[in-house]
């Protein structure tokens, strides 16, 4: 009942929250709203991470492609922010048609690498290859082509902060239906012994491939997102070196649970937020912290409460059993 | 014609960098099973401590033995308090812990160096002229020669020593080999310090010819990771292939067009793992 009752309630909550912060702190609103969109961009990876035992150096790859997909949507073709969205995702899908046949016959430590290689590739392409479309490092400005959306015009900040939360409100249903259904669960079987599920008669490899699948769309969609946020998007986006905050934030949160991936997004973002007020660079503390979240708390923040909540419920649990008494 | 021979031996060298930096991960990775991303640490701290004692003292010798030991240091520090630890863990863990540390070392150089990038000047001048006008600086040629020293000596260590012998032996079989009294963890801290010195080195003699910067090491890893990559885990002769036709990539490719110097590596070995996913002279593990 209760496990019930919060996977209704437990997306209502957290946007509920953002609100209420979004009110308490109304300066901090570019901030929340960059939470909103890096949970699904940290969710993207937790399907990697917590559902198939695939860990990706290379996701900035997937969220640079979704935001130079909706950029050159912006500047060359229209200003529907929705299609331009639905664009995103599209290109997201037909990539991970392209690279799963590829990818998903790899052990994890390949497939990591490969993923660090398509990063400097999609840098090189987005550069390079494609600079007259793309205007290479200069990056590509679009603000002045969005055109106005109904009911709520979310070219405005004010308004896209709770456009953010719509979707993340959505995806977050999506997501726990994925973790309850038999899909998810035998995701995650073929995590903990891919030769069972062989043997049991599953297809380990479409499992797998339509995983990939989810998980770059949301990194696409994350990136179109990013793009409609900032008005411009450069091939800094993509860099390798970031691919290890989205890492971190997926750990710090807790691998493989449905509320992990939007608690690391504010845990980590909160902590680059006020480590970068008295320090310039935070190499330092981002080590520091990825060492002890690993040996210390390696289910996150949300292991933290889950943990909490059952020490609440054995609490009352007692209570009852001497009552009975 | 000459621009196309001093393309090729400029590869050389760089074969030879990456042959020393890529011998702490070839061995972390095929032979202990971790992904030592932190090995790039001992790369850049050799590299810095280079410049610090040639500012200091103005030998470039003395600067690479301290980069060396440094790296050494190190490694060994690393080994017996952190990596002991995790040898029997999945390598996804390895990788982040690893990781972290290498953030951490980054964060050090930054605290102690400082974040713009330093400068040092090449310990020989001279410039070999070969036959057909082609004109090579002898700290290249160098390079070369140190490289391959550094490959028969480890290759010596891993196939004529007991050590060498026990290692292998102890990772295909720990029990066995502890209970015929061979002390492995020691065996393993002695072949990882051995590594590590070897990357500091790579970082001292690289010192000279990139700037040394904080961020040195991020563009090596990447570098060093698809060296071993493409040679296949485990094996010391594939890492040795791998660095000697990246080097070739790195500069003839550079050669035909600047871009390629960068991103090549990464195509070759996107392919080559796409086409034979356990390397050119990997074992399957």
């Amino acid at each position: 009942m209760n496990k019930k009752l919060l996977s209704i309630l437990g997306p209502v909550i957290i946007v509920a929250l953002m609100i209420v912060f979004r009110y308490l702190f109304p300066n901090k609103i570019t901030f929340l709203t960059e939470v909103g969109i890096f949970s699904i961009y940290v969710m993207g990876n937790n399907i990697l991470m917590g559902y198939l035992g695939y860990t990706s150096f290379g996701q900035p790859f997937y969220l640079s492609v979704g935001a130079y997909s909706a950029a050159i949507f912006f500047a060359y073709f229209g200003g529907n922010i929705f299609l331009a969205i639905i664009v995103a995702i599209v290109v997201g899908l037909l990539l991970s048609l392209v690279l799963a046949p590829g990818l998903m016959r790899l052990k994890s430590s390949y497939f990591t690498l490969i993923n660090a290689a398509l990063c400097m590739i999609g840098v090189f392409i987005f550069e390079r290859l494609l600079i007259d479309v793309t205007n290479g490092n200069d990056g590509l400005w679009f603000r002045g082509n969005m055109a106005a959306t109904p009911l709520l015009d979310v070219r405005y900040p004010k308004n896209f902060f709770f456009f953010v939360l719509l979707i993340l409100l959505i995806a977050f249903y999506l997501y726990q239906k994925m973790d309850k259904s038999a899909f998810g669960i035998s995701m995650k079987a073929t995590k903990a012994n891919p030769e069972k599920m062989t043997f049991l008669g599953y297809n380990v490899f479409k499992i797998r491939s339509i995983g990939y699948a989810i998980s770059i769309m949301m990194s696409t969609l994350a990136g179109s997102l990013y793009a409609i946020n900032f008005g411009f998007v450069n091939p800094n986006l993509g860099e390798n070196t970031r691919a290890i905050e989205v890492l971190l934030a997926t750990l710090i949160g807790g691998v493989g649970s449905v509320f992990g991936p939007f608690f690391g997004a504010l845990g980590f973002l909160g902590m680059k937020d006020i480590v970068s007020t008295f320090m310039t660079r935070w190499e330092f503390v981002v080590g520091v912290l990825t060492i002890i979240v690993l040996f210390k708390f390696n289910r996150g923040i949300w292991g933290l409460i889950e943990d909490g909540a059952g020490l609440v419920q054995r609490g009352r649990n007692k209570k009852t059993v001497k009552v009975g008494e | 014609m000459e621009i196309w021979i001093t393309a090729i031996i400029y590869g050389l060298a760089s074969s030879g960098i990456l042959f020393l930096v890529s011998l702490a991960l070839s061995i972390g990775y095929g032979l202990m099973r971790v992904v030592n991303m932190e090995a790039m640490v001992y790369y850049s701290f050799g590299a810095y401590v280079t410049y610090t004692i040639m500012s200091l003292t103005g030998s470039f010798i003395l600067g690479a033995l301290g980069g060396m030991l440094v790296g050494a240091g190190l490694g060994l520090l690393v080994e017996t308090q952190l990596l002991r630890k995790i040898y029997n863990r999945e390598m996804m863990f390895t990788m982040v812990v690893t990781f972290g540390v290498f953030m951490i070392g980054i964060g050090i150089i930054q605290f102690v160096w400082g974040l713009e990038p330093k400068p040092v000047a090449s310990p020989i001048s001279g410039i070999v002229k070969f036959f057909g006008g082609v004109q090579i600086p002898a700290y290249r040629l160098l390079i070369i020669v140190i490289a391959v020293i550094a490959y028969i000596l480890i290759q010596l260590m891993m196939n004529k020593t007991i050590i060498g012998k026990a290692l292998r032996a102890g990772i295909d079989n720990r029990e066995n080999v502890e209970g015929l009294g061979v002390n492995i963890n020691k065996i393993f801290t002695i072949t990882f310090v051995v590594a590590s010195a070897f990357a500091g080195l790579g970082g001292a003699l690289n010192a000279p010819l990139v700037m040394v910067g904080p961020y040195m090491g991020f563009d090596m890893l990447l570098f060093a990771f698809i060296t071993v990559i493409l040679g296949g885990l485990g094996s010391i002769k594939g890492t040795m292939v791998a660095a000697l036709i990246l080097g070739q990539v790195i500069n003839v490719g550079g050669t035909i067009w600047a871009p390629l110097a960068t991103v090549g590596p990464f195509i070759v070995m996107f392919f080559t793992i796409l086409i034979r996913p356990t390397g050119l002279f990997g074992k399957d593990i």
